[in-house]
């Protein structure tokens, strides 16, 4: 540890450079990324006249339909999450153990497409194997369970749930390999020398250590699926009150609010969600990364 | 002696009645979750007219229908200039963070991880607010927020592949040979970070080809929200799409997966 800190202090110190190397960088992240959520913040604090105001917070911060769509919003990705992030272990787990060389590289390449290229498909895929003439629902039917006996629909919130989780496994199993592959086998051995039980070992120093990795990838899995808008635009087109569908429906004209600047604070409401979230991420990751290197 | 044998057989039962359990429940939960929709969803998508039979009709549908071809091509084109505007802001960036900027690492780093931190809805949003009217009237300002998404990832796929190489090695030898900037980057670098570059050049593009959040706050026709609409008028020819995206997503990612590694090492000898 201290040889990697010494070195790494070296390195940042007395190698001073200019910044002008890096201004096409920082002009491009400053106009495209700073300067669009600073905008809609200061005009999210402006009235219909255009005077300074708190008055687009109030249906937020209010029972109502806005505060309502946040609550659903934050039990939708606790959930997906917690769903997500638990399977998502296991089966990186799995997969660090057992499937190795091409196997794996095929089942990382298969994680990262359902993990990102989710959106409008995966809504598609679902209404066609769990919709009221899904296949699924279907085979499911003639063995007896009928699955739309209930108040079960696919364009639910238990049906967001489900289509949800269907990315947040495999993010997590992409986000959580590392760090089980970066379990050593010598801590194993020791502790087994030392006469530790698999159970023990798993109790006193494998949890332990992926614990803030694990959190870690918790919290980005909330804040991917507190964040997500197409699947749940393509698949329930409203009927499901989530904060970015509101937003949505907010900016193509087809809900009217009298307050003109809504959008905004719904949208800097979402901004301040996710960097909460978001700064556990990181916490978490810096703690992770106290057991590498 | 006996007590430690007979450990060693515990040990390795407990290994053996772990190992098949494990792998066996985990295919099974896998099958559930992810091959069941994917397979429900192929099986429909083959549905002939009126769902009887079986038949290519909604892929041949999903051709001829209006739009196709140019969404298509718009996504094409958008995820093409948004991958090299990736390559051309990116990889000098991270060179010089990774050369000789290193006090601005953490500022980069943080800039970088802001899209994921940053809803995209909530981005959508500020463009409509803060873009110039020019740039809001040309369906290319979407290339500029494409490369803000895959920023993290970008980020981190040049940044692994450029720790591996001996950089400052690389570019002492390359300059002292007399070679310019441009050519020490072009020529030395870029060879030696192939696999950084390609990766952020496919993730980039894979994004951007499939994005849908901004393209439809910001209302503009790409493939994705072309099939948004298309799906309204016959849901078949959607799943088809579907169906059609992810299975050449991953037939294209297992490809290359695939793919024999040239690493970096090699362009060190070879120098």
């Amino acid at each position: 540890m201290g040889v990697v800190r010494a070195r790494s202090r070296i390195r940042s110190s007395g190698r001073g450079s200019g910044v002008l190397p890096l201004l096409p960088f920082f002009l491009f992240t400053g106009f495209f990324l700073i300067w669009p959520v600073v905008a809609v913040t200061l005009r999210s604090f402006k009235g219909n006249k255009n005077e300074w105001t708190l008055a687009n917070y109030r249906p937020i911060l209010h029972s109502g339909p806005y505060f309502h769509a946040f609550i659903v919003s934050l039990k939708l990705s606790l959930i997906t999450a917690l769903i997500g992030s638990l399977l998502g272990a296991f089966f990186a787990y799995v997969i660090v153990k057992y499937a190795r060389g091409k196997f794996g590289a095929v089942v990382d390449s298969i994680s990262a497409v359902f993990a990102n290229s989710g959106g409008v498909p995966l809504a598609f895929m679902f209404v066609a194997a769990f919709g009221t003439e899904g296949i699924v629902t279907k085979v499911l039917k003639s063995l007896g369970w009928d699955i739309y006996a209930g108040h079960f629909t696919i364009f639910s919130f238990t049906g967001v749930v489900m289509v949800y989780s269907f990315f947040q496994v495999p993010l997590m199993i992409l986000v959580f390999k590392p760090a089980i592959a970066g379990l050593r086998r010598e801590w194993e051995e020791a502790s087994t020398n030392l006469g530790a039980s698999a159970f023990t070992y798993w109790r006193r120093v494998g949890i332990p250590i992926l614990t803030p990795s694990f959190v870690g990838a918790f919290f980005l899995l909330f804040a991917g699926g507190f964040s997500a808008y197409a699947t749940a635009r393509a698949l329930t087109v409203g009927t499901v009150p989530l904060v970015p569908i509101i937003i949505g429906t907010l900016v193509d004209g087809n809900v009217i609010s009298d307050q003109t600047n809504l959008g905004d604070s719904l949208a800097v409401g979402m901004i301040v969600v996710a960097t909460i979230v978001m700064a556990g991420y990181i916490w978490a990751q810096r703690q992770a990364a106290k057991w590498r290197s | 002696m006996g007590t430690t044998a007979s450990g060693e057989v515990e040990k390795l039962m407990k290994r053996f009645t772990l190992k098949w359990p494990l792998v066996i429940t985990s295919s099974l939960l896998a099958f559930l979750i992810f091959i069941v929709p994917l397979y429900g969803a192929a099986v429909y998508s083959f549905k002939g007219n009126g769902g009887k039979g079986h038949s290519w009709v909604n892929y041949q549908w999903l051709i001829h229908q209006d739009g196709f071809y140019p969404s298509l091509l718009t996504s094409l084109k958008l995820a093409v200039l948004a991958a090299f505007l990736t390559l051309a802001l990116m990889v000098p960036t991270m060179v010089y963070l990774n050369l000789k900027g290193q006090k601005y690492k953490s500022l980069v780093d943080f800039l970088c991880i802001l899209p994921l931190i940053i809803p995209v809805v909530s981005l959508a949003i500020g463009a409509q607010v803060a873009m110039p009217k020019i740039l809001q009237n040309s369906e290319y300002e979407l290339v500029f927020f494409f490369v803000i998404i895959a920023l993290p990832y970008t980020y981190r796929a040049l940044d692994t592949s450029l720790q591996t190489v001996a950089l400052k090695t690389l570019v002492e030898a390359s300059r002292s040979l007399g070679a310019s900037w441009t050519s020490t980057i072009m020529l030395v670098i870029v060879p030696a970070i192939r696999s950084g570059i390609t990766g952020a050049l496919f993730l980039t593009f894979a994004l951007s080809i499939g994005e849908y959040t901004i393209t439809s706050l910001l209302h503009w026709e790409t493939f994705p929200t072309w099939t948004v609409v298309a799906a309204q008028q016959n849901i078949l020819g959607a799943i088809a799409i579907s169906v059609f995206s992810f299975v050449g997503a991953i037939a294209l990612l297992s490809i290359i997966a695939l793919l024999p590694k040239r690493n970096a090492q090699r362009v060190e000898v070879d120098e």
